[in-house]
């Protein structure tokens, strides 16, 4: 059985494995002008990193970012999820495929739709001029408001399809018998659904927190040039600065944090949910 | 099942196969890859050289389109490579200059190519022949900036508070302008830091791309900014506002150049490449539609255009070409002070 992995298993050793232990080691090189880079050992990429006010406020702005993005995609995917989990018949199958619908579309272009619709001279502006309503333009593009709007609408499909799967396995009759018992609707939401649908918002919190976090197309396009994620600032290091070295200990970095930040907030909702199951049990 | 020899010999001859795959396919036809900008700049290579030029000698061209950026990055992470991806690359004369001292170019054997004696002595240089340049220029709304500038300094006017508006793609000659406007040099780039913080005070605004810029200058949100001639000849052909100045501080020429990377796989496809972008006919086509200026000295301009992209005496004597050098040692602490403190 163990053959079945290989060809999985080679892949990405040779794809993901191996350049990243590339990159780590490129990590602990010294960056020159001149040489472009110094073979050396040191810790000093990622040293000056974390002494860097400006990538912490970098490494702030990515995690309050990617923390209120996952949130909302959690608070308008689990109505819909719940919604698309109860239905029935051939609908849907049209209902999923709607979902996935903007999958279907890549970041770049779906971004520049977004620059249509909130630009100066975007859509909404040129309506509400057209109308008379505002004298100058509003600012709706280029800042975070803009940069969630464009997140949320990339991973409201990952959240919507994992959190359904889940919910779609919790039996119908439990929600009766609470109904039945007396609760009100929100009760049985908060005191059924929700619980038992714990293992789904950590599985589509997890996946979405990580796309979040390593936003690109997003930051750049809707964000401009005066908002800073981790992602676009360690293509700036690898591409315009050309220093690697500090771009991929910044690269590391976001890593880091993110698999620490994954790891624990799983482990987190794992253990309220195994606690919830004892307490019923017992 | 356990992991046998004979399972593991077969995946790893299945994969060494598939690699091998693309290399026999490519062996095949007579091409050259050239690593250039798309848009108008990729459009005109196609239309000028590529097909009338290159496909009667029955030389294929494949273009690998990008931004300078990623194939700077391209040419250094394949430096160690036997074989790389262009066997021809385009670039600006400092990007080229910062690929020529990191060892990833050829130095060209002139002898090979038929045009090397029209090439402009000025522009010459022993990895890379010049193939279109223009002059870094303030561009102003003539409408909005009634008293014309004549100084990078203008600016620092406090009645063009928030209309000074900057590419962000061109931190370095934005810097450079700073600079100027300081007191500084082209091997000081040290007080653009200063007037660069003033002028974020006074509202500078900062669009991510040239085109995004000139979305801002068209819809008259901005009124002035440091930019090549030959952006602001196109701007004007599509119809904003514009007029040009050589700031009297002084400025550079931009030059496009072409090189051959050292690890190139056609060599000598490489070497016709290089003879056609220096034919006149080539040359000519980027004045007309972009304003680029030719870089041999028997390509005739038609006078309507020459009088808009030409540059007086007056103004060349202001023009000079930039501190290669200064550039690459400073390259990292201009992008660091742009992204951290002036955009910060």
């Amino acid at each position: 059985m163990a053959a079945l992995v290989l060809p999985a298993g080679i892949l990405v050793s040779l794809l993901l494995v191996a350049p990243m232990l590339l990159l780590f080691r490129i990590s602990l090189n010294e960056y020159s002008p001149t040489e472009m880079m110094v073979e050396a050992m040191s810790a000093a990429n990622y040293l000056r990193a974390v002494a860097d006010p400006y990538y912490r406020s970098v490494l702030g702005t990515t995690l309050a970012v990617a923390t209120g993005s996952t949130l909302l995609a959690l608070v308008l995917g689990f109505p819909a999820a719940y919604w698309l989990a109860r239905m029935q018949g051939r609908w849907k199958s049209l209902a999923t495929i709607l979902v996935l619908f903007p999958l279907l579309v890549g970041n770049v272009v779906r971004a520049a739709g977004w620059m249509a619709l909130l630009g100066n001279g975007g859509a909404i502006n040129a309506g509400l001029r057209g109308l008379g309503l505002i004298a100058a333009p509003l600012p709706l593009l280029y800042n975070t408001g803009a940069v969630v709007a464009g997140i949320v609408a990339v991973v409201l499909p990952y959240m919507v399809l994992t959190l359904s799967a889940v919910i779609e396995s919790i039996p119908r009759q439990t929600e009766e018998a609470a109904s039945n018992l007396g609760a009100h609707p929100m009760t049985v939401f908060r005191r059924v659904v929700l619980p038992l649908a714990l293992p789904g918002v950590a599985a589509g919190s997890v996946l979405v927190f990580v796309l979040c976090m390593n936003t690109y197309a997003s930051a750049v396009l809707l964000g401009g040039p005066q908002f800073k994620m981790m992602a676009p600032a360690v293509y700036d290091q690898f591409v315009r600065g050309n220093n690697w070295p500090f771009g991929a200990a910044l690269a590391f970095i976001l890593l880091g944090i993110t698999l620490v930040l994954t790891v624990a907030g799983s482990a987190m909702l794992g253990r309220r949910y195994r606690r919830r199951q004892s307490e019923e049990t017992t | 099942m356990n992991i046998t020899r004979r399972a593991t010999l077969s995946t790893a001859a299945i994969a060494a196969a598939a690699a091998g795959l693309p290399g026999i396919a490519r062996a095949q036809a007579k091409q050259v890859v050239v690593g250039t900008w798309g848009g108008d700049y990729g459009e005109l290579l196609r239309q000028h050289i590529d097909t009338p030029l290159m496909g009667p000698q029955g030389i294929e061209v494949l273009q690998d389109v990008a931004n300078a950026d990623p194939r700077k990055t391209k040419l250094l992470a394949e430096r160690q490579a036997r074989r790389g991806t262009f066997d021809v690359a385009c670039l600006s004369d400092t990007d080229m200059q910062m690929m020529a001292q990191q060892n990833t170019l050829d130095t060209l054997d002139f002898g090979r190519l038929s045009r090397a004696g029209s090439i402009v002595p000025a522009l010459r240089k022993p990895y890379a022949i010049p193939h279109i340049y223009s002059a870094l220029v303030l561009l102003y709304n003539p409408d909005k900036v009634t008293t014309a500038p004549t100084s990078f300094a203008d600016m620092w006017d406090p009645k063009y508070r928030g209309r000074v508006g900057f590419s962000d793609i061109l931190y370095s000659t934005n810097t450079f302008a700073a600079a100027m406007a300081g007191g500084g040099s082209f091997s000081d780039y040290g007080p653009a830091k200063g007037k660069l913080m003033e002028l974020r005070s006074l509202d500078a605004k900062i669009f991510p791309s040239n085109e995004a810029l000139a979305a801002a200058l068209k819809g008259e949100e901005v009124w002035m900014t440091p930019m090549w001639l030959a952006r602001g000849y196109m701007w004007q052909k599509a119809g904003i506002p514009l007029r040009h100045v050589v700031p009297k501080e002084g400025a550079y020429a931009i030059l496009f150049e072409a090189a051959l990377p050292r690890n190139s796989r056609n060599k000598d496809n490489a070497y016709t490449y290089l003879d056609a972008m220096l034919k006149p006919e080539a040359q000519t086509a980027f004045a007309d539609r972009m304003g680029y200026l030719p870089t041999v000295t028997d390509a005739t301009l038609p006078p309507e255009i020459a009088s808009r992209i030409s540059l007086s005496e007056a103004d060349q004597a202001r023009l000079r070409s930039p501190d290669y050098d200064y550039l690459t040692r400073a390259h990292s602490e201009v992008l660091d002070f742009w992204n951290k403190q002036f955009k910060g």
